[in-house]
């Protein structure tokens, strides 16, 4: 086993000691029963997200300044596996909504800034498939980066005033008891070390998928001509 | 600054100027906003009774179309020319010539919103009073700033069509909160129209600043 390999391994068993406490260890809720115990999961794989939204963002703002390829690199890991956690917080979020509020999807302000948040990042990921590889793809997809992660807290307060159903924080509000709180920080914790791996072995994928960095004297050449190659 | 302000009217200018001798742009998003009420009138079965909780939805939803549209066009002409390089080697900054583009494509959709107004008051019945006509010239700024900033992306990209509102859409939202709200409030819906509108001028100062901050990046590629 290479190092990605045993990190991997190492995530997938956290995840599975996670789901050990959410099953077993923390207790029953007196009012929701089974069901609320989607919210360990759900709040952790949110958190991971914006956590990976914002490895975007910094890897984004790096490259623009700097035009540092291991920066790109590292956005691009960061809007795949943020995507990934999104989906996973939007449809989980949907099967507790189903037998909590009778609908799967209500037009609340959380709900409604997530889905764009999903909608940014897949058009991050379109971007970067559609532009020309290269410097301009990752130019561009730096500048969606940056402009999506501005627009999520932004659609979330700008809508803030209308009615909410969805929960407000609970872990700051000490309105979680003990052994709840407990499975929640280690859940996080797990969820948080699997997207940190999960990274990590985007970036790697995406390293081989780059190439070898080309010698200073071919760089020079492609920078003269407009049909040469485009230089990662 | 003031050679700033100077090549982004020229630059505006120009582009009103080859709008005046086409005259392709704005007669063809005036007809489709007019398409858009009419098919909004199918789609909602309207009557004087649910005109004014509607029309709001519809201005919006014709009101961002046609923006794209609008935006889309703003760099097509200089992509299909190969103009834009032309413009981008000249010493003026890309800043300046991005803030004419922007200035031109605004002023063209406000063409266009002339039309929509009056349109939506003659078959909704809704007014056309002072507080609706300053929302939509408010959110039109900010929604010009965004999606001039991305047509100018997708110019460079395949698929652009597809691509502009994908991106564009999304970051649009605030505006359409906000100014959504404003307009329905001016309609007769209960809300507060100052705090909507002040949003809405919140957020105009937040995305011009980042887009210009942005668009160096963008046009320089």
């Amino acid at each position: 086993m290479n190092r990605y390999e045993k990190a991997a391994a190492a995530a997938v068993a956290l995840m599975v000691l996670a789901a050990g406490a959410i099953f077993l260890f923390a207790p029953t809720d007196a009012l929701q029963g089974p069901v609320q115990r989607i919210f360990y999961l759900h709040v952790s794989s949110a958190i991971a997200a914006y956590g990976c939204f914002a490895v975007v963002l910094l890897g984004g703002a790096i490259y623009l300044r700097s035009e540092n390829l291991a920066a790109d690199r590292l956005a691009r890991a960061g809007a795949v596996v943020g995507l990934v956690f999104t989906t996973v917080c939007l449809v989980m979020g949907m099967l507790w909504a189903k037998p909590i509020w009778g609908a799967f999807w209500t037009w609340d302000a959380r709900l409604t800034s997530t889905l764009v948040l999903w909608i940014i990042y897949a058009g991050y990921l379109l971007v970067r498939r559609l532009a020309e590889p290269g410097r301009q793809a990752a130019r561009f997809a730096a500048v969606v980066g940056i402009f999506g992660f501005v627009d999520v807290p932004v659609v979330h307060f700008s809508v803030t005033w209308w009615r909410t159903v969805h929960p407000g924080p609970v872990i700051v509000n000490d309105a979680l008891p003990p052994e709840m709180l407990a499975t929640f920080l280690f859940t996080m914790a797990c969820t948080l070390a699997l997207a940190a791996v999960m990274i990590a072995i985007r970036y790697r994928l995406e390293t081989l998928a780059d190439g070898p960095v080309p010698e200073p004297a071919k760089v020079v050449a492609a920078v003269g001509s407009r049909d040469a190659e485009p230089v990662r | 600054m003031s050679s700033t302000i100077a090549i982004a009217l020229a630059v505006a200018r120009k582009d009103l100027r080859a709008e005046w001798r086409t005259r392709e742009l704005v007669p063809a998003l005036a007809q489709f906003v007019v398409l858009a009420l009419v098919i909004a009138n199918f789609g909602f079965q309207i009557d004087a009774r649910n005109a004014p909780t509607i029309a709001p939805g519809v201005l919006w939803m014709a009101l961002v179309f046609a923006g794209l549209v609008a935006f889309g066009r703003t760099f097509a002409a200089e992509r299909e020319q190969s103009s834009l390089e032309a413009m981008l080697m000249t010493p003026a900054s890309p800043v300046a010539i991005f803030a004419g583009k922007a200035l031109g494509a605004t002023l063209l959709l406000v063409g266009c919103e002339a039309v929509l107004l009056p349109a939506l008051t003659l078959f909704f019945g809704t007014p056309l009073s002072f507080p609706i006509i300053a929302t939509v010239l408010l959110a039109t700024i900010g929604m010009a700033a965004l999606g001039c900033l991305f047509a100018a992306m997708v110019a460079r990209v395949r698929a652009r069509e597809l691509l502009l509102p994908l991106l564009t859409l999304p970051l649009w939202i605030p505006f359409i909160v906000a100014g959504g709200q404003a307009v329905q409030v001016a309609m007769g819906a209960s809300g507060t129209y100052d705090q909507a509108l002040a949003l809405l001028i919140d957020f105009d100062i937040l995305f011009v600043v980042l887009t210009s901050l942005a668009a160096r990046f963008v046009l320089d590629e």
